[in-house]
């Protein structure tokens, strides 16, 4: 097919699936909190709302970062979508998460600071596993394309399971979901307002929602690379995933930075090392034989 | 176009001239022109060394210019002598004079002057070295000119009765001359010697201010250099034992088994490793930044670093796939990670970008070890764009400085207010340093994908991009924060600022975007000049395309990996102007921060009502971690580990000839 055609239908069909998914989210919560929950499109509702709000801003640089997270997330995506590098789509994940940050550091505001040095101890936690989960699908298929994972035969959850595990891990944090919401959060937990968000509202803060939506959509497709074939498999996993997300978010309390940061290197870390160790001797039983 | 022998004269000799006028004119305009003349003539000669390719040049007079590089070698030796005894700095007078006998027993008492005169071309200039000699001609010059302003600030600053700023110039117009000599150099002696001056000029201008702290840092530089300049001698003895040519291209060519030669190979790698100071010889370029700033921008761009890691990068095919390879891949990957942890913990803006430089040439000298040539066009690349970015980072570092008066990252929260211009610069710089679609970026992707040879090294990698990011963000967040108010007026600076600020700030995104024709161009025979097997990378459509042999696949073209440039660039693009030109902030938009209580003054204030109603100033500060991250906390481990490397490293070579014998 044609990659334009891919790109456009990806960046107008993505927010969509998106919002849906926030809606569920939203609607699980509530019943697993014994609430009813609202509709399952209020996400939209509720960014149509914003959208029309007075604009608000503390700086002139403040709303600049919010459009480089958007766009490098749509390319982050893009770059999934078309099947290109895997390693370089995780930089780029990266660059959106500086971008970010750096939002809640140009104000002088001690809410959205202390947010967005968090927000880095976040992203020095799960860089690291994200370029891991790189290097393991580098060892498996002899390529960093992931349209070689979709041609390959074998499945990458095969060889790649503590990789897949410690993504797991990543995508709790990714997601703003407890125990690691440290940055900001989704619920009304006070201490930190609503950290690196705190100074956006109106039609900026819409855009956070918009780039949330796209950033769901792009993390269940890197989980549903390790079942890319059958296609419909992988994505009946991601989806498994989003779900027991939200089970861990409602029974598991916030934890400090520190032990995330602990937490995460202990186990995430060593567990892609250790997979990919085994790929090494494997190959060097390999080279012996 | 110049005949061969005065490009060679203007890249070596032209330097000294100009440092000597330099020297002795000691009017501001006048020697500002020197300046800016020796810079021009230096950049179109570099521009002239492309455009003629490879050549090999011997002087006409050899014997003269050998004996001019000998006398010249000992004068240098007999001052190290001399400072180790005046400042009562005994480490340099024992490093001095590990050198000067050995150097006298090698060259009259085993006849290694008779050997050395022999070599014959005297320099080769291959792709490589053109590489070197435009990084040096135009990042070096670009600096230089920079300078003639910097001092003169630096100067009044001062209150400096007596100006020694034609001091400070005659050394940092010498070094480039040194330093092109240096890549060109094929005889090993000239090598040596070019290696020394290059030592000298640095410790001339680290001293420059006589401060006892700058004295101090100065005599350390010199004393662990010399280490080097010891272990390049002892090289220099064993290959005439071995009876091996005295020459670069005599060690690459292989005329002897190649696992003898590892021992030589292996000590001159750590010649080039402590002059790019790596674990654990990083000492010497920390205390470096007591000196003005352009020596700094010097040190860590275009020269003496670079020197260390062209050399370690020149001799890759000598111990390419074999595990003196893997040691230095090691080495390099470890001081990449330790040294990007250890930015982490630095409060002054300086010390994170001596870090940062150390970091980077630890992933350089990394990719040399590694030695596939995907490895090595990561490693010229690198090069490439580190000096230009690092290069600006430090003029820009400067720049700040004579504009707060203060090193240190927190003093530059709210510059945005003061400078826009170069705070805009700066950030810039320090997003091309770690982030897509920034050439330095593109130079780790390379990296990391051909580091699967050796696993430990991938994994270390990966650990230092997560500390890289987290370092460079905290920096620009405290940089980049604002008021609430708009229309800064734009600062006025002097030219001599604003070209080199500006020139590196077009290099940086004209090199990047046109980085594949400039790969294919021209990069690629610099790697094929390196290590000559296979090709690494392809310029493919819009971007970059890294080719392989897949064991799963037979497909011939199988693509391992691909770097869009110019889709990278577009997106940056969009993500900029649709806020600049679409949205833009009117004043009436523009709201105080929440900071939980009543602010005290308008939009703009960051002062609040704080208990019994006094107004508190909010204050804001970074995540340092220096109980975790500190040098005092790191160090005792860096230091055990990376010292560990380094036995292992020269055991393994030492393994490898006692095997060939």
């Amino acid at each position: 097919m044609n990659p334009w055609i891919i790109a456009i239908v990806t960046v107008i069909v993505a927010p969509f699936i998106g919002g849906i998914l926030a809606g569920i989210d939203r609607r699980i919560t509530a019943r697993l909190q014994g609430r009813f929950g609202p509709p399952i499109i209020q996400p939209f509702y509720d960014l149509f709302k914003l959208l029309g709000k007075n604009r608000i801003a503390v700086n002139w640089l403040q709303f600049m970062w919010i459009y480089f997270y958007l766009v490098l997330m749509i390319t982050a995506l893009l770059f999934l979508v078309l099947r290109l590098d895997i390693l370089l789509m995780m930089f780029i994940l990266g660059f959106a998460g500086v971008s970010f940050a750096l939002g809640g550091f140009c104000s002088k505001s001690p809410y959205s600071h202390l947010g967005a040095n968090r927000e880095l101890m976040q992203m020095l936690a799960y860089e690291p596993v994200l370029l891991l989960l790189a290097l393991g699908v580098y060892a498996q298929n002899g390529s960093f394309m992931i349209s070689q994972i979709y041609a390959s035969s074998t499945p990458l959850i095969a060889r790649l399971w503590p990789i897949f595990i410690a993504l797991l891990v990543i995508l709790t944090i990714k997601l703003r979901k407890s125990p690691f919401d440290i940055a900001t959060s989704h619920h009304a937990h006070q201490e930190l307002i609503k950290g690196v968000m705190t100074e956006y509202s109106g039609p900026y803060y819409a855009l956070i929602n918009l780039t949330e939506w796209y950033e769901i959509v792009l993390l269940l497709a890197i989980v549903s690379l390790f079942v890319a074939n059958p296609l419909w498999v992988g994505i009946v996993i991601a989806l498994a995933a989003y779900v027991l997300e939200m089970f861990v978010d409602n029974i598991a309390a916030r934890m400090t930075v520190g032990w995330m940061v602990r937490f995460v290197w202990a186990v995430g870390i060593t567990l892609c090392i250790l997979n990919l160790i085994w790929f090494w001797v494997f190959a060097a039983i390999k080279g012996v034989s | 176009m110049l005949p061969y022998n005065w490009m060679m004269a203007v890249a070596i000799l032209l330097p000294v001239v100009a440092a000597i006028l330099v020297y002795i004119i000691r009017q501001y305009h006048v020697r500002g022109v020197i300046v800016i003349l020796a810079a021009i003539a230096l950049i179109v000669n570099s521009i002239l060394f492309l455009l003629h390719g490879k050549g090999t040049f011997s002087p006409a007079n050899a014997q003269m210019w050998d004996m001019v590089v000998t006398v010249l070698d000992y004068l240098i030796l007999l001052f190290y002598i001399y400072v180790g005894i005046s400042l009562k700095n005994w480490l340099v007078l024992i490093f001095a004079l590990t050198q000067i006998i050995p150097l006298a027993w090698f060259e009259f008492g085993m006849g290694g002057s008779a050997a050395l005169a022999k070599i014959d071309p005297t320099f080769v200039v291959d792709h490589l070295a053109i590489v070197m000699c435009l990084v040096i001609s135009i990042v070096g010059s670009l600096i230089c000119v920079y300078a003639i302003r910097y001092m003169y600030d630096h100067e009044h600053h001062l209150h400096l009765e007596k100006s020694r700023a034609s001091r400070f110039l005659f050394w940092m117009v010498l070094f480039l001359g040194a330093m092109n000599g240096l890549v060109f150099a094929n005889n090993l002696i000239y090598l040596y010697f070019f290696w020394e001056v290059t030592t000298l000029v640095c410790f001339m201008l680290i001293a420059h201010d006589l401060t006892k702290e700058a004295i101090g840092n100065a005599a350390r530089a010199l004393w662990m250099n010399s280490i080097g300049g010891t272990a390049l001698i002892i090289a220099m003895i064993l290959l005439l034992v071995k009876g091996a040519p005295l020459s670069v291209n005599g060690i690459l060519s292989g005329g002897v088994t190649s696992a003898v030669l590892l021992v030589p190979v292996a000590l001159m790698c750590f010649t080039g490793m402590i002059k790019a100071a790596q674990l654990p010889f990083q000492s010497w370029l920390l205390g470096a930044m007591v000196a003005p700033t352009p020596v700094s921008a010097l040190l860590h761009s275009s020269t003496m670093v670079k020197a260390g890691v062209y050399l370690v990068l020149r001799l890759a095919p000598a111990y390419a796939g074999t595990k003196l390879g893997i040691m230095i891949a090691l080495v390099g990957a470890f001081t990449f990670m330790a040294a990007s942890g250890l930015a982490i913990s630095q409060t002054t803006g300086k010390r994170v970008l001596a870090y940062s430089t150390i970091a980077n040439l630890g992933l350089i000298i990394a990719c040399a070890g590694i030695g596939t040539p995907l490895a090595i066009a990561a490693a010229i690349i690198l090069i490439i764009f580190h000096a230009m970015s690092k290069g600006l980072m430090f003029l820009c570092a400067g720049a700040i400085e004579h504009i707060v008066w203060s090193r240190e990252i927190e003093d530059m929260e709210g510059l945005a207010a003061k400078a826009p211009l170069v705070t805009v610069i700066t950030a810039i710089g320090v997003l091309s340093m770690f982030l897509p679609p920034f050439g330095m970026l593109l130079g780790k992707w390379m990296a990391l994908e051909s580091a699967s040879t050796i696993p430990l090294a991938a994994w270390l990698f990966v650990i230092a991009s997560a500390a890289t990011i987290v370092f460079w963000a905290k920096w620009l967040g405290r940089l980049l924060q604002v008021l609430p108010k708009l229309g800064s007026k734009i600062e006025k600076l002097s030219l001599s600022y604003t070209v080199p600020l500006w020139v590196l700030v077009l290099g940086i995104f004209g090199v990047g975007i046109l980085v594949a024709p400039i790969y294919t161009g021209f990069v690629q025979n610099a790697v094929a000049d390196v290590i000559a097997s296979g090709q690494a990378l392809a310029a493919q459509g819009w971007g970059l395309t890294v080719s392989g042999v897949s064991a799963v696949s037979s497909t011939a073209n199988f693509v391992v990996g691909n770097y869009p440039v110019w889709p990278l660039f577009i997106a940056i693009a969009i993500a900029l102007l649709i806020p600049l030109i679409f949205v833009g902030v009117k004043p009436g938009e523009l709201r105080p921060v929440y900071l939980c209580g009543e602010q005290a003054g308008g939009p703009d204030a960051d002062e609040w009502y704080s208990t019994a109603d006094a107004k508190v100033k909010v204050q804001l500060g970074g995540y340092y971690f220096q109980g975790v991250l500190g040098e005092a906390a790191l160090n005792p481990w860096t230091y055990t580990l990376s010292i560990v490397l380094m036995v292992i490293m020269f055991a393994v070579a030492l393994l490898a000839m006692g095997g060939a014998l």
